[in-house]
């Protein structure tokens, strides 16, 4: 018994565990009626409602949708441009002026123009993540093709690869580990994006719910939400490691 | 840089340039949507000049600056008291590990719940979103302290506060200073969403506004602006990061 | 009645004193968990004494040395200085780690890292200047003051750990295979200094090699320990090295007696492989 709570790692629990307890047991001897604070058993009920129902579903899907459709394009164009400016140095210069100072825009600075552009609704959210992801994928996916192990590119060439099957069989393959941790790292920032989108702006999906349910005075599903957003945020970042961890347990030896 | 280099990315940003002006003029896209170079410059200038705009840059840099500092503040000292204490890890990672993924904004309802629509609401969004990358960045410095300097610690006889600011802290600058830079984004961002939301005078209510209205120049001078804060900000930080890990270089 | 002139500093000392050992290892047993590493590990260091640890790897010679620093307890026995068991760290106890690079401030100057050790014994600022200068002098970086560590090579990082651990003042010197990542040249250029610094001083010394020449070179004692005990002791053997002083690298070695040592030595590390 003890072993197998030594394992779960009992002792990280109890600090969280203790103050969720003291709250519930504060809120229930003193009842306060407020806007901000909600019984932690009344959340974990208003969360238990909203799956019930299906809203908390749907509006998962929404946010993961505009996530995922994000981070394919703008992911995706990264990808591409990272593969060539990493084999190409020529490219790679010449793009660096331009990279250098488009990189620093804020995303959230164009949700605005989003917004002027596409109004509400998929297109305009996933126009932002598209942008906040490019770069990310863009500069990983360069530093995983600079880093293939040049002797490789010498090898391919001396066998008379085209460029294009350079890439596949060879560059592709070899950058691959860096590249997925690049991804990893993509998905969240294209799950944070999704969500301070509908937060800042776009009516729909998990942040405006989480607004909507501040903005209707109701702090339980407003926790709740929060609490969702969380574990769907700590879930696929874990789900995605595990995947790391099983597909490219021997290319890298340590990674976060 | 090559002068190659050099000569080829300026270029390239040149035609780039030239390439939006070219779409601009012929209307491709239509100037509600998308102004000119021109125009854009035009609103910059005028606004910096005569209007609002560099009091607004102002507004929002500070908001950004304060909300830094106090993050980096906190999230220095506190990884450097659970970096160096395996005690406080195990008891406090899981719930740090738990807190990690949330995105910061999503802490925005929840402050506008308690604290109510005000620019102290904004200071703690972007003070509690920004505290995380330097926290745990911290953390790690401390917690990876060569073990060889533990013991010449010990063997030296160092207070625990003097091992901390003496060995710990100056290890830990690499990775501090990295988070720090991200927290530095995160300000950025954190600041624009709460002007956003808490109609807070600085530019992100700015770009927000001129959208509503179709003044698309406006729009376009402001998010010029918030990359220059961005990049400036930034380098500046870059170029603290590089006097302060001088012997890194040799 | 006349006073003492100031400037002697006469310690009297009485017979029994001189004569006790410094340091004493009685009986002392260290467990890694269930391996008994060390077991009934007796000797005594006399007060100047330059004592050398050779043994295979696994025969605890390292763990000798954190004893001697109190970080570690024995799990039997006890280790006595000054007729008292040690309990933790002294302010004069100095350890000169094999891993310099590891052991070294890599953001601080050599000036810095010499000053660290002051600065852990509190000494005022204003003093601390010129006990740098002089220590920085005594191993011969002095005009590497300013440098990183990260700019010195292995020899000089060597002697910058020398001159913190000399930066204490120290009256016991622990040193832990200090040349064993150095090339031979540095490595018999540091002996020499080693000991003409230690000589000066008369700091006693706990020295721990592998090369067993060296352990004679530099040693008036050889401590011989053995792997895996067992239920003996795990001192296997000890050499007394008679020769006479100052050592010299090409006399000494050519020295009958050294060679006898030598032969000694390496008869009893055949024997115990």
């Amino acid at each position: 018994m003890r072993a197998l709570l030594d394992r779960l790692g009992w002792r990280g629990w109890v600090l969280p565990v203790t103050l969720l307890a003291l709250a519930e047991a504060a809120m229930r001897i003193n009842p306060v009626e407020s806007d901000a604070l909600a019984r932690p058993t009344d959340v974990l009920n208003a969360m238990a409602q909203a799956i019930a129902n299906g809203s908390v579903l749907s509006l998962s899907a929404q946010t993961l949708a505009a996530a995922l459709a994000g981070l394919a394009l703008g992911g995706g164009l990264g990808l591409a441009a990272g593969i060539w400016f990493g084999l190409s140095r020529a490219a790679a210069d010449a793009a660096s002026l331009s990279i250098e100072l488009l990189r620093p825009v804020p995303s959230v600075a164009l949700i605005p123009l989003s917004m002027l552009v596409f109004g509400f609704g998929f297109r305009m959210e996933i126009a932002v993540i598209a942008f906040t992801c490019f770069w990310p994928m863009l500069l990983l996916s360069q530093a995983a093709v600079r880093n293939v192990e040049p002797r490789l590119l010498e090898v391919a060439r001396v066998l008379g690869f085209a460029w294009w099957e350079r890439v596949l069989k060879l560059v592709l393959p070899a950058a691959l580990p860096r590249i997925f941790v690049a991804f990893r790292l993509c998905v969240g920032i294209a799950l944070v994006v999704a969500v301070t989108t509908e937060i800042a702006a776009n009516p729909q999906g998990l942040g405006y719910a989480l607004m909507n349910a501040q903005q209707s005075l109701r702090p339980d599903l407003m926790f709740a939400m929060l609490l969702w957003i969380g574990l769907l945020g700590w879930g696929l970042g874990a789900g995605l490691l595990w995947l790391q961890r099983t597909w490219f347990r021997h290319s890298l030896a340590q990674q976060p | 840089m090559k002068t190659r280099a050099i000569v080829s990315s300026v270029s390239v940003s040149v035609s780039l340039l030239a390439l939006w002006a070219l779409i601009a003029q012929l209307e491709w896209i239509s100037p509600i949507f998308l102004p000119g170079p021109s125009a854009t410059w035009q609103s910059l200038s005028e606004g910096l000049r005569h209007g609002e705009l560099l009091h607004l840059t102002f507004g929002t840099v500070e908001r950004m600056a304060y909300g830094w500092a106090l993050a980096s503040l906190i999230g220095i000292a506190l990884g450097a008291l659970i970096g160096i204490s395996p005690l406080l890890r195990t008891w406090l990672q899981p719930t740090l590990e738990l807190i990690r993924p949330l995105p910061a904004s999503a802490i925005v309802p929840v402050a506008i719940a308690f604290i109510g629509l005000s620019p102290a609401m904004v200071l703690v969004v972007i003070a509690f979103g920004a505290v995380w990358p330097v926290l745990l960045a911290t953390t790690h410095g401390f917690a990876n302290i060569e073990p060889r300097l533990h013991e010449v610690g010990r063997v030296l006889r160092l207070s625990p506060l003097a091992f901390i600011v003496k060995v710990g802290l100056p290890n830990a600058m690499p990775d501090a200073l990295a988070g720090m830079r991200l927290s530095l984004t995160v300000s950025l961002i954190l600041a624009i969403v709460g002007e956003m939301l808490a109609s807070q005078e600085g530019l992100g209510l700015a770009i927000l506004q001129a959208a509503r209205s179709f003044r698309s120049a406006d729009l376009f001078a402001g998010v010029v602006l918030l990359g220059a804060i961005g990049f400036v900000s930034n380098s500046l930080l870059g170029m603290a990061e590089r006097r302060a890990l001088a012997w890194k270089q040799i | 009645m006349h006073a003492l002139p100031r400037t002697q500093h006469l310690q009297v000392v009485t017979p029994a004193q001189t004569d006790a050992p410094l340091i004493v290892f009685d009986q002392v047993a260290l467990d890694f968990g269930a391996v008994r590493v060390i077991n009934r590990l007796s000797f005594s260091m006399r007060r100047g004494e330059f004592v050398c640890v050779i043994g295979p790897s696994g025969c605890g010679k390292t763990t000798l040395l954190r004893l001697l620093t109190g970080l570690v307890k024995p799990s039997a026995g006890e280790v006595r200085r000054h007729g008292a068991p040690i309990t933790g760290p002294a302010r004069d106890v100095a350890i000169v780690f094999q891993d310099y690079a590891k052991a070294l401030l890599p953001w601080r100057s050599v000036a810095g890292n010499v000053s660290l050790a002051l600065e852990a014994a509190h000494v005022a600022k204003s003093e601390r200047a010129d006990r740098i200068r002089h220590l920085l002098a005594k191993v011969g970086l002095a005009q590497h003051a300013d440098k990183y560590p990260g700019q010195l090579s292995g020899g000089m990082q060597q002697r910058l750990q020398i001159a913190r651990c000399l930066a204490q003042e120290p009256a016991l010197l622990l040193m832990d295979e200090p040349f064993g990542a150095l090339d031979a040249m540095t490595r018999q250029t540091l002996q020499d200094e080693m000991l003409q610094l230690v000589q000066e001083s008369g700091t006693t010394v706990l020295f721990i090699t592998h090369d067993l020449e060296e352990a004679i070179y530099l040693g008036d004692t050889v401590l011989a320990l053995r792997a895996a005990p067992g239920e003996g002791s795990s001192l296997a053997q000890t050499f007394e090295v008679t020769l006479p002083r100052p050592r010299d690298q090409l006399s000494t070695r050519e020295e009958p007696e050294f060679l006898r040592l030598r032969r000694a030595a390496f008869d009893h590390v055949k024997d115990t492989h």
